[in-house]
């Protein structure tokens, strides 16, 4: 079951990953960065490392896309 | 071509990687190098020797004490490093205004977020941000004090402090929240966590001899928690502050 869960959580991981660098959409990407760091966290929580997993929460998850969405909302959208 | 080039170059470089991970010893080995060398005398009297329940908090702020030091005076450098790139008027704020609205000339093309004519918020999200402010704030001051006891600590705190102050400033608008951040307390905070830092370094320089050393008498236990809160808070109160700058500063014009 432990293990199923991380290996759902590393695919998920993947995904995440390939979807940001793939997305032409900025604010979508940084929504799925979001998403990946929130992915990181729970992976970071089920291997034992509280510490690290609230701050991958804090800053990966929330302060990080907040900056990432000022800077979109300063220039543009849509990736050349 | 240029895909494949890139495609190539990837397959190239995951290469080697690969073979560090698959080199890297088991997960939870007993006899891999994390476990070997200091890492069980942590273990077996990290409690006593470093003063704080939460070992990881004992590593950061006492045995690996000038570690943290230097990542949070790096931290610091990264702010001073981010206002040289983010500064553009020299005099911002107020006499910003009017050049901004001279130069944005058609107002259909882009919501300009600045501080004239915020963007309407929606009310939920206006709703959420003030009814959970007083709970975001007691629990970034809890992970913040409780470091030394529970997961957590300063920079996680002030993360979440940091965090709560761009969500209020997104709701209320700068000039409210400035308050809570004056521009003449802003560069002392912003370097709270270095001051703490350099303040208990020398106070346990002047008691023990060596630069951020703790009092090793475990009846100065009350002592050695109340040091690495003073530390805590320091770099939550200065990880918030200057999270909360670099944004600040993002949106200024």
């Amino acid at each position: 079951m432990s293990l199923t869960f991380d290996i759902l959580l590393l695919l998920l991981l993947i995904v995440t990953a390939l979807a940001v660098a793939w997305t032409k959409d900025l604010l979508a990407a940084a929504i799925i960065f979001s998403s990946y760091s929130l992915m990181m966290c729970l992976l970071w929580q089920h291997r034992g490392a509280p510490d690290v997993a609230m701050t991958e929460a804090a800053v990966g998850a929330g302060i990080t896309t907040v900056l990432f969405l000022v800077a979109i909302g300063r220039t543009t959208r849509r990736e050349k | 071509m240029k895909k494949a080039l890139v495609a190539a170059l990837l397959i190239i470089i995951s290469i080697p990687m690969l073979i560090a991970v698959a080199a890297m010893p088991p997960h939870g080995d007993a006899d891999s190098p994390v476990h070997t060398h200091v890492s069980a005398r942590y273990i077996e009297h990290g409690e006593e020797e470093a003063g704080a329940e939460n070992l990881v908090t004992g590593v950061l702020l006492n045995y690996r004490g000038l570690d943290t030091a230097g990542e949070v005076i790096v931290i610091f450098t990264a702010l001073m490093a981010a206002f040289a790139v983010l500064i553009t008027h020299p005099g911002r704020g107020e006499e910003s205004g009017p050049t901004t609205a001279a130069l944005d000339p058609e107002p259909g093309t882009e919501p300009e977020s600045d501080s004239k004519a915020p963007p309407p918020i929606s009310p939920v999200v206006s709703f959420m941000v003030r009814l959970l402010t007083p709970f975001t704030t007691l629990f970034a001051i809890y992970v913040i004090l409780n470091g030394h006891v529970t997961p957590g600590g300063g920079f996680q705190g002030g993360a979440i402090l940091g965090g709560m102050f761009i969500a209020l400033t997104i709701v209320l608008g700068e000039d409210k929240v400035r308050t809570l951040l004056p521009r003449r307390a802003a560069p002392w905070m912003q370097g709270a966590a270095v001051f703490a830092f350099v303040a208990i370094g020398v106070i346990g320089a002047a008691t023990t001899g060596y630069f951020l050393g703790y009092p090793t008498d475990a009846s100065l236990h009350l002592v050695r928690e109340l040091m690495m809160v003073v530390i805590e808070i320091g770099i939550g109160l200065g990880g918030a502050a200057i999270f909360a700058t670099i944004f600040l500063q993002m949106e200024a014009e």
